[in-house]
């Protein structure tokens, strides 16, 4: 781990160490900037049950730049689009140097939680979100069911 | 080459004086013709009229230089704190000394300068221990070495250093803020001086602030031609067209964008982008080709004035309506005005749309022939150029003897460029006795325009009085309806 920031190598400790609960974040073997990161559906949310797969890659300014995460699971939501993008304001002009890793992943699994289709990403989710929750949130369960269970990580 | 660098915050009432500097000889040429001075707007009457003065990039920075000074003697603050009171205030600087006055700390609070959770201020415990770990980067330092703004968040310099680059590199300047969570303390200039090091950055960060200075500031504005450094000041920022003296360019104060009397600056960019939007359509009514009406010979039109006349037949029509051109007077001529179908409100909704795009390209290709017209007007203008060339040479006449042909072709261009422009706002106009109104003086200036159009493609055996007055009448017309519709 030549040339790692302290920060990130400390980071990488204490997500091991202590790690969030229903979220896991493991570094690459052979890039300690890239981690695989497991975050399980909130309970009493459409996602409850799945496991999603996210990329998560701490950038050379890092902290002073936001790490870039992205979904590999197909997900049913109205600020996270089909390439897996995500719309969060701390990872775009909310950014702090001072949050870390782990503040990202609890602000993505509260995401999970609480869509918010008032500021959307994608805006054909976000509009059947406004129209029809109901009908949404089936279709959110669904792509639960057939993505993020029993899903393998990638590669 | 016309340049006032002089202060401007000078009376320079006498703008229009000042302009003809660059061209000492056009006292001598215009002293006569004065209501045919087309390009030096009167402040007295002149819709048009407007006060501005052409800059250097160090004349710019001077007059901030000296509102920053101003404000920093009457509130007795530091520069650094001076602008960024200015640049969040919009240089609104009476209402700043007013609010300070009132309640200081309070105006630094609302402006993101100071912190609003006083408990923090000052706080080092936050860091436990003579040699805390930096909450960014996690390295240990003596207690002393930590910084923090007013808000009390501390961190270590080389993080400061680091935030400030990636700030800077994104273009953030004067919005750069604090590190702490959530924290929307301002970064005082004084302050990132204090700890950036590498001049390279210092040097970006300094231009870069200028930049977002003067873009900030109501008066100034970056000329937007090509390459063009100079800025723009106006004491009464208004949406009035300024024409550059360095690169020629000519737009509009407000937005920027090519000048569009009577037209307003959101009307006229809603106008663009609906055009952009409808090109499809736009491009399968931009035909450049009509039949004449009568022999049905294919016509292109290689002029801009849209009175006819086939080559063929020597039918006179009009290229917008393709009617005869004598129902064509100024009295009939209602070429200009869209026809609304007075049943519309009963019909249904796809009759409707069809109306409603009927409409849209109504006014669309108005605007677009008058746009190609101002192109084929500038062949005209090298057209007869070339012609007065000839002339003087054969000796008939001196060049002064026709330069009212010039001045003529100048006007027409004039006069046409603002025609097309009152089309975006006649479409965007409600229904009722003022469209009327603008519907006829559009119409007006319309029937004027071709006729001097015409007047000036046949120059050679048109009387020189009847183009003169042709002249004056399509001038008066245009000055009416800036007069009656531009807003001020």
């Amino acid at each position: 781990m030549a040339g790692l920031p302290r920060r990130i190598i400390k980071e990488t400790q204490r997500l091991q160490a202590d790690p969030v609960p229903g979220i896991s974040a493991v570094p690459d073997e052979s890039n300690a900037r890239h981690f695989h990161v497991e975050v399980a559906g909130p309970v009493k949310s459409p996602y409850e049950g799945g496991t999603f797969h996210l990329e998560l890659f701490l950038p050379e300014e890092y902290p002073m730049s936001a790490p870039k995460v992205r979904f590999m699971t197909r997900i049913y939501h109205p600020n996270i689009d089909k390439l897996g993008r995500i719309c969060l304001d701390i990872l775009k002009d909310k950014w702090s140097p001072a949050l870390q890793i782990r503040t990202v992943l609890l602000s993505i699994q509260a995401l999970l939680s609480a869509p918010n289709p008032d500021d959307p990403l994608d805006t054909t989710v976000a509009e059947a979100w406004k129209r029809d929750e109901l009908g949404a949130i089936a279709q959110a369960r669904q792509f639960t069911k057939e993505y993020a269970m029993g899903n393998k990580p990638p590669q | 080459m016309k340049r006032q660098l002089s202060d401007p915050a000078s009376d320079g009432s006498d703008v229009s004086e000042d302009m003809e500097d660059d061209d000492e000889y056009a006292h001598y040429y215009y002293d006569n013709t004065d209501d045919l001075d087309i390009d030096k707007p009167k402040k007295s009457d002149d819709p048009e009229y407007f006060e501005y003065t052409i800059l250097q990039v160090e004349d710019a920075e001077r007059l901030l230089n000296e509102e920053i000074e101003a404000l920093c003697s009457a509130l007795k603050v530091p520069p650094s704190l001076a602008k960024m009171l200015l640049h969040i205030h919009d240089w609104q600087r009476e209402l700043i000394i007013e609010k300070y006055q009132q309640d200081a700390e309070g105006l630094l609070v609302e402006s993101n300068i100071n912190s609003e959770k006083k408990a923090l201020v000052n706080d080092k415990d936050t860091l436990t221990g003579s040699n805390p770990a930096c909450p960014v980067c996690a390295d240990n330092y003596p207690r002393d070495k930590f910084l923090g703004l007013t808000c009390g968040h501390s961190f270590c310099p080389n993080c400061w250093d680091m935030h400030f680059r990636v700030q800077i590199q994104q273009g953030v300047t004067m919005g750069i803020e604090c590190m702490g969570q959530k924290c929307k303390v301002l970064v005082p200039e004084s302050f990132l001086y204090s700890v950036l090091t590498d001049s390279k950055l210092r040097d970006k960060f300094s231009k870069l602030c200028f930049k977002d200075l003067i873009q900030g500031h109501p008066k100034l504005r970056f000329c937007p031609g090509p390459n063009c450094s100079v800025i723009i000041f106006a004491k009464e920022p208004r949406a009035k067209k300024v024409e550059c003296s360095l690169c020629k360019s000519t737009y509009c104060f407000k937005c920027g964008i090519e000048y569009h009397a009577p037209t307003d600056c959101d009307v006229i960019k809603k106008w663009l982008t609906k055009c952009a939007d409808d090109s499809e359509t736009a491009n399968y009514i931009s035909a450049h080709t009509k039949d004449c009406p009568k022999c049905h010979v294919c016509i292109e039109k290689n002029g801009g004035c849209n009175h006819m006349q086939c080559s063929k037949c020597k039918f006179d029509f009009c290229w917008m309506c393709l009617g005869d051109w004598k129902s064509h007077g100024s009295e009939y001529y209602e070429c200009s005005r869209y026809k609304e179908n007075p049943n519309i409100a009963n019909e249904s909704v796809h009759v409707q749309a069809r109306e409603a795009l009927k409409k849209y390209l109504f006014y669309f290709e108005r605007w677009e022939n008058h746009a190609k017209s101002l192109q084929l007007e500038e062949q005209t203008l090298q057209k007869i150029t070339s012609r007065i060339q000839a002339k003087v040479m054969e000796n008939e006449g001196t060049w002064i003897d026709w330069q009212y042909l010039l001045n003529a072709a100048a006007l027409l261009k004039k006069c046409r460029y603002t025609l097309q422009y009152t089309y975006p706002y006649a479409y965007y106009m409600d229904k009722g006795g003022r469209k009327q109104l603008f519907e006829y003086q559009q119409a007006q200036l319309e029937a004027e325009v071709e006729n001097l159009s015409w007047k000036v493609e046949r120059a050679e055996i048109t009387d020189r009085g009847d183009l003169e007055n042709q002249m004056d009448i399509a001038e008066k017309r245009r000055q009416t309806l800036l007069k009656d519709f531009l807003e001020v």
